[in-house]
């Protein structure tokens, strides 16, 4: 029997699953994803057929719709399905390149909807909205008080964020977020609703 | 509340950096007890330009700043291999 | 409820009429009205009682400059009526009164006031010190403000960030100008001002022109937040600003103030009562909410702001009995002419002396001739009036830029700001440019250089001139015989006051201000100061401008408690396992920011059972919250050697060894484990509280080292147990495991990576509890999945969950130490028997000089295990000391009941010389009795550590 994988986050049983919210959110994160950091990771990842962002702090979206942000000079955060760069990996195949168990340490909240720098203004300090954050780009900084990956997207034809922090306390981000929302008229969406043209492959088991 | 740019991510407001004391050589391993009793307990505390190691927190990178400790100013922010070659 | 027809009252709307109470009776009001406006349309102009001597007070800004008019509205204290909108049924009343508003016997201490000279506190209640007890109450209540509301709801209170290029502080004629200038060189601006509406004296002044808002039409680049309070400007253009239940934090490239100015006070007796307003004032109520505050009025005057306050009156329909222009000769300007024209009795070189009571407002005032600075003739009459409008000067509303660490010189009697920070733009009025055409342009100026400061292109306009000579009167303060004029009506501060204070010794600014307490009061000072600085400049035989500025600080208004919280963010941890603690009914309790089960269940015993089922059968604890950190790469092993205190290189592939961490002075700061996955890897742990700095300290070290090496966090992606107890084998073994797990595979310090109940581990043959037992790290989403496994499995073996308080009593149980618990900041390594984990033959660790030098002397303690002697008595508890011949010469760092041994039993720092096995010594417990303990050897339970081994 497969073992079951749990996400942090309770999301209520219904959430809002008609027609999308003005703002909606909704918890990637049991989808997967994967890290790798280390001098020799641009080179390796390159390697593997890779394009990656020049420079960190960007983020660039490949053929297939997955998301390769670059954290800094060394260190790739990859939103999507990369199980093939996984089991392609060993410490003697990939100098001075180690995986980071993402999948496991952040939780993963996206959030749609053209309200979302505003919502974000409320518990985020850096300057969010669209002509001074452009899709693509990325903000590591502090999040209601926790360290976090904000990635700006579109998402269901909307302004979005990819959101990843700190999976031991996801189920207080998320009710910070639900709190933030609420003046906007927002509210958390089950996956599906947001994951349709965001990220086209399957769901995987990490 | 002031802000700091850091080499890796930019500008950002200072409660997102954490400070790391001044930077300056350190003994040699076998130096003798004096020499590395100065390292670890004397600091000249003197105004003026210092160069600081500072933490961006979120990304837990160090970088070092050069700061009027008089004046408060942040002068320049350095990656440290930039510094330290 | 009388009105002015419109134009007059543009912020009111006549269609919305709503009604509101004030000290327990009914008011009716319009929409846009503000308590005292409504009030004073009403005819009711008594709003409240002063803070020393209860006297009569009213509205004096209609701008919530001063404290005048502070009420109580439900069970919100201390707000201005002045600022305060009504809304329908709002509750509203008045302060600092006793019996009732219209008669109050706490004002009995008028008559006494020459009994409360100035430093009053200090002089009267300190000696002897006792007596503070007895008047500290007595005082409170008679000087009071508004009553906090214990009972009170919690409101909702939120923060939120905004940005801008251009941050413009006040929507007046300058700001408005400097907002669309910074606007047309493309500037994104934020136009702040805290008024119903914006415009600022467009709004109200002679002369003003009609439509602010209709010059921002079609600048969707400016943004505006109206009714919000900037109450600081910090560094780097950081505001914070107040608006409603929300406080904004704002960051702009640069920052135009232009606040404005504030009307000077007028000091003479009785300049307090009701009726008694600053011009300003007047005109406000008249032309914003179509109120008239009186029928006879007369106009002090030292400029044409007075000309233009008594020709609004007289359009208003007001009696003006006469101008008492302070000056000996006025100006021409062209609302003195007008006044002139119109008949008006103007009284040049002449002030109101004397302001007369009747039935808590102003009835009259006496009138006399200006003999010389602050020196007046006998009076020559006395003019029936229920209105004194005041307009003698002005004073720069400087305090942002104060905060900015502007420098200002005294010019025309003001302090106008000379050295402005980069950055940093004052427009209009407070800037000396006062008349409308020089504050537009003045705007117009700052705004093009804020937009070049933020890196915008603009063409800057040439500076106009400050036009601000001859506005302000240099002494409009009039000293009387019987005292009683206020120069701080926040706090009822008199001339005499002030003159005392600088008499009794108290002659510098800050000290001053302490003493008096001019300035400490709601307003801190803001219409006051100026005029102690003149009473201080004459007294000292200097100039105004040699007083100096003093400091304006942080808040410009009051701030509510609500406000500085905020939202509240306070971050909590979670392991994968939580939900289940929950179940199984744990007790939890915060280690850090995490959330760990101290034990489960109500059972009192359940600590002991849960101690039982570990050393007898198998329990199961969540060691989630132990820090991870993966060290990777070519030399990870030699940087371990670097930072840890023993020896790693030759560590086998598949094995465990203790770490141990000293700072660079040798103290003891971590410990953990580091397990060799492989020849480049090393996954150490870390204590639940040392990990956020161990991690930092190796990345701090590697910047400097730059070793061929990786440090990652991992803490939270693993969920952690530790199965442990005789049966652990069997539990593990029935869960279903890929690792072969027999004692003589996995021995004790053996490390394995395989699965476990379908899952991918880590398998770590350590405990902390001295019994068989695995560490078990999996993924942190399978953590669930494992402790559910692990449960299920365990149940044929009477499994028990453990928590927290179990585990300390197992450790103690083998003496292991906890750091930071048996250590302290000082602690080096040979002080709690660690000496073996130390390699001093090292080339180099972190701490080796340190521990050199440590070892060269002779040590001062040890941390031994102890027993009590006598187990029946009082317990001792973590930190009661050891005595030595009445001296200090330890303390106990750990104690519990051990259940295995039935004892006592502890840890404790003691002198050497008490350390060997068998020495005895006293502990002093609560209530300072001396217990007896003796030195015991550790471990306490099974001393040949033959349980974990098994």
């Amino acid at each position: 029997m497969q073992p079951r994988r749990q996400s942090f986050i309770a999301v209520p049983t219904d959430p809002c699953s008609g027609s999308l919210p003005a703002l909606a959110m909704a918890d990637f994160s049991l989808r997967p994803r994967l890290g790798f950091k280390g001098a020799g990771t641009a080179d390796w990842l390159a390697a593997q057929g890779l394009s990656l962002p020049p420079e960190p702090n960007q983020s660039v979206k490949d053929d297939q719709g997955r998301l390769i942000a670059r954290l800094s000079w060394g260190e790739f955060l990859l939103l999507g399905d990369f199980a093939a760069l996984q089991s392609a990996w060993s410490f003697e195949t990939a100098p001075l390149c180690f995986p980071l168990p993402r999948l496991h340490s952040h939780a993963w909240i996206v959030i749609s909807g053209d309200a979302a720098p505003k919502m974000m203004a409320k518990i985020c300090g850096v300057d969010l909205r669209a002509h001074k954050f452009a899709q693509g780009r990325i903000a590591q900084t502090s999040v209601a008080r926790l360290n976090a990956i904000v990635i700006a997207d579109r998402i269901r034809g909307r302004l979005g964020f990819h959101l990843l922090s700190d999976i031991s306390t996801s189920q207080y981000l998320w009710d910070c977020l639900c709190d933030a929302m609420l003046e906007f008229d927002g509210a958390p969406v089950v996956l599906e609703a947001l994951a349709k043209e965001s990220h086209g492959q399957t769901d995987a088991q990490g | 509340m002031k802000i700091m740019n850091c080499p890796l991510n930019g500008p950002r407001n200072i409660s997102e950096f954490a400070y790391g004391g001044e930077v300056k050589p350190t003994p040699d391993a076998q130096a003798p007890t004096q020499e590395w009793a100065d390292y670890v307990y004397y600091h000249a505390n003197q105004p003026g330009i210092l160069r600081e190691w500072w933490l961006h927190v979120p990304t837990s990178y160090w970088f070092i700043a050069e700061r009027d400790v008089t004046t408060d100013r942040i002068i320049a922010t350095f990656k440290p291999e930039e510094v330290l070659r | 409820m009388t009105r002015l027809p419109a134009p007059w009252g543009k912020w009111i709307d006549r269609t919305k009429s709503l009604s509101f109470w004030f000290e327990g009776k009914s008011y009716p009001a319009h929409q846009g009205d503000t308590v005292a406006s409504a009030l004073l349309a009403n005819g009711q102009s008594l709003i409240g009682r002063s803070f020393k001597y209860h006297r009569p007070r009213g509205s004096y800004s209609a701008a919530g400059w001063d404290a005048n008019a502070l009420v109580q509205a439900g069970s919100k204290p201390n707000l201005s009526a002045d600022r305060l909108a009504v809304q329908d049924h709002l509750q509203v009343k008045a302060l600092n009164y006793f019996g009732c508003l219209n008669r109050d016997w706490g004002r009995l201490v008028e008559k006494a006031s020459r009994l409360l000279p100035a430093g009053f506190y200090y002089k009267t209640f300190f000696t002897p010190r006792i007596a503070w007890k007895f008047w500290e109450p007595v005082i409170r209540h008679m000087a009071g403000l508004g009553r906090v509301d214990l009972q009170a709801a919690h409101a909702y209170y939120d923060k939120e960030y905004l940005f801008a290029d251009v941050a413009v502080i006040g929507a007046g004629p300058a700001g408005l100008a400097a907002a669309l200038e910074a606007a047309k060189a493309g500037a994104e601006v934020m136009l702040i001002d805290e008024d119903q509406q914006i415009g600022g004296s467009l709004n109200w002044a002679r002369g003003g022109d009609g439509e602010p808002m209709a010059k921002l039409a079609g600048w969707p680049r400016i943004s505006l937040l109206e009714q919000a309070s900037v109450q600081a400007l910090f560094d780097d253009n950081w505001l914070e600003i107040v608006k409603g239940n929300r406080l904004y934090k704002l960051r702009a490239k640069s920052v135009v103030v232009a606040t404005g100015c504030y009307q000077m006070p007028l000091v003479f007796r009785h300049n307090d009562l009701p009726g008694v307003m600053l011009g300003s004032a007047v005109q406000r109520l008249m032309r914003l909410w179509g109120v008239v505050p009186g029928r006879r009025a007369v106009v002090a005057a030292a400029n044409e702001d007075g000309y233009a306050a008594a020709l609004d009156l007289m359009d208003a329909g007001v009696q003006v009995e006469a101008i008492a222009d302070l000056r000996a000769h006025r100006d021409a300007g062209p609302f003195a002419i007008e006044a002139g024209q119109r008949g008006l009795r103007i009284l040049q070189g002449v002030t109101p002396y004397e302001a007369h009571e009747n039935n808590n407002r102003l009835a009259g005032v006496s009138l006399a001739q200006i003999m010389g600075e602050g020196r007046c003739g006998p009076v020559f009459e006395r003019i029936d009036c229920d209105l004194l409008a005041v307009c003698v000067g002005r004073i720069p509303a400087t305090g942002l830029l104060s905060h900015a660490g502007a420098k200002f010189a005294h010019q025309a009697h003001m302090d106008l700001p000379t050295e402005l920070p980069a950055h940093v733009f004052a427009a209009g009025s407070v800037n000396g440019c006062l008349s409308l055409d020089a504050a537009q342009k003045d705007g117009k100026r700052a705004g093009a250089l804020a937009a070049k400061s933020a890196g915008f292109e603009a063409e800057t306009p040439p500076a106009p001139l400050r036009d601000c000579e001859g506005v302000t009167h240099p002494w409009p303060i009039f000293a009387h015989p019987a005292g009683m004029e206020f120069v701080d009506l926040d706090e009822d501060v008199q001339i005499k006051d002030i003159v005392a204070s600088m008499q009794d010794g108290y002659d510098h600014i800050q000290l001053l201000k302490r003493y008096s307490t001019s300035g400490m009061g709601p307003s801190q000072g803001k219409l006051f100061w100026p005029h102690v600085k003149r009473l201080m400049a004459k007294e000292k035989g200097v100039t105004p401008a040699e007083i100096g500025a003093s400091t304006i600080r942080p808040p410009m208004g009051g701030e509510t408690l609500g406000h500085l919280a905020g939202r509240g963010f306070e971050p909590v941890r979670l392991t994968a396992m939580h939900r289940r603690h929950l179940e199984l009914g744990g007790v939890m309790m915060p280690a850090g920011a995490w959330m760990r089960p101290a034990y489960y269940g109500q059972d009192k015993n359940a600590i002991e059972k849960e101690v039982r089922a570990v050393r007898e059968g198998v329990g199961l604890i969540d060691v989630s919250t132990l820090g991870g950190l993966d060290v990777r790469g070519p030399d990870a092993a030699a940087f371990l050697e670097r930072l840890y205190t023993w020896t790693y290189a030759k560590l086998a592939v598949g094995r465990a060894r203790y770490v141990l961490m000293c700072d660079q002075t040798g103290v003891v700061i971590d410990d953990g484990v580091a397990a060799r996955l492989h020849d480049q890897h090393f996954y150490v742990t870390a204590t639940t509280s040392g990990v956020d700095r161990v991690f930092r300290l190796m990345q701090w070290h590697n910047a400097q080292w730059r070793m061929n090496v990786d440090i990652a966090q991992v803490t939270s992606a693993y969920a952690a147990v530790n199965l442990a107890g005789p049966k652990a084998r069997e539990v593990l073994a029935k869960a279903g495991t890929s690792v072969d797990i027999s004692k003589e595979a996995l021995p004790y310090l053996g490390v394995r990576e395989g699965m476990v109940a379908g899952i991918q581990a880590r398998i770590l043959r350590i405990g902390f509890v001295g019994e068989l037992g695995y560490e078990i790290h999996v993924p942190a989403q399978y953590g669930e999945a494992l402790w559910d496994a692990l449960m299920t499995a365990g149940q044929d073996f009477g499994i028990k969950p453990f928590g927290v308080e179990a585990q300390r009593i197992l450790r103690l149980e083998k003496g292991h130490i906890i750091i930071g618990q048996d250590s302290d900041a000082l602690t080096h390594p040979f002080e709690i028997g660690m000496d073996w984990a130390v390699k001093m033959d090292k080339p180099f660790f972190m701490g080796q000089a340190a521990l050199r030098a440590h070892l060269e002397k002779a040590p001062t303690r040890k941390l031994v295990g102890f027993e009590l002697e006598n187990d029946q008595g009082p317990l001792p508890k973590e930190c009661h000391l050891a005595i030595e011949d009445g001296e200090i010469a330890g303390r106990v760092t750990s104690v519990a009941r051990s259940p295995a041994l039935g004892r006592v039993i502890g840890l404790a720092f003691v002198p050497p010389g008490k350390a060997q096995a068998g020495s005895r010594f006293q502990i002093r417990v609560d209530g300072g009795s001396m217990v007896g303990a003796r030195v015991t050897p550790v471990p306490f339970y099974d001393p040949k550590n033959q349980r974990q081994e098994m």
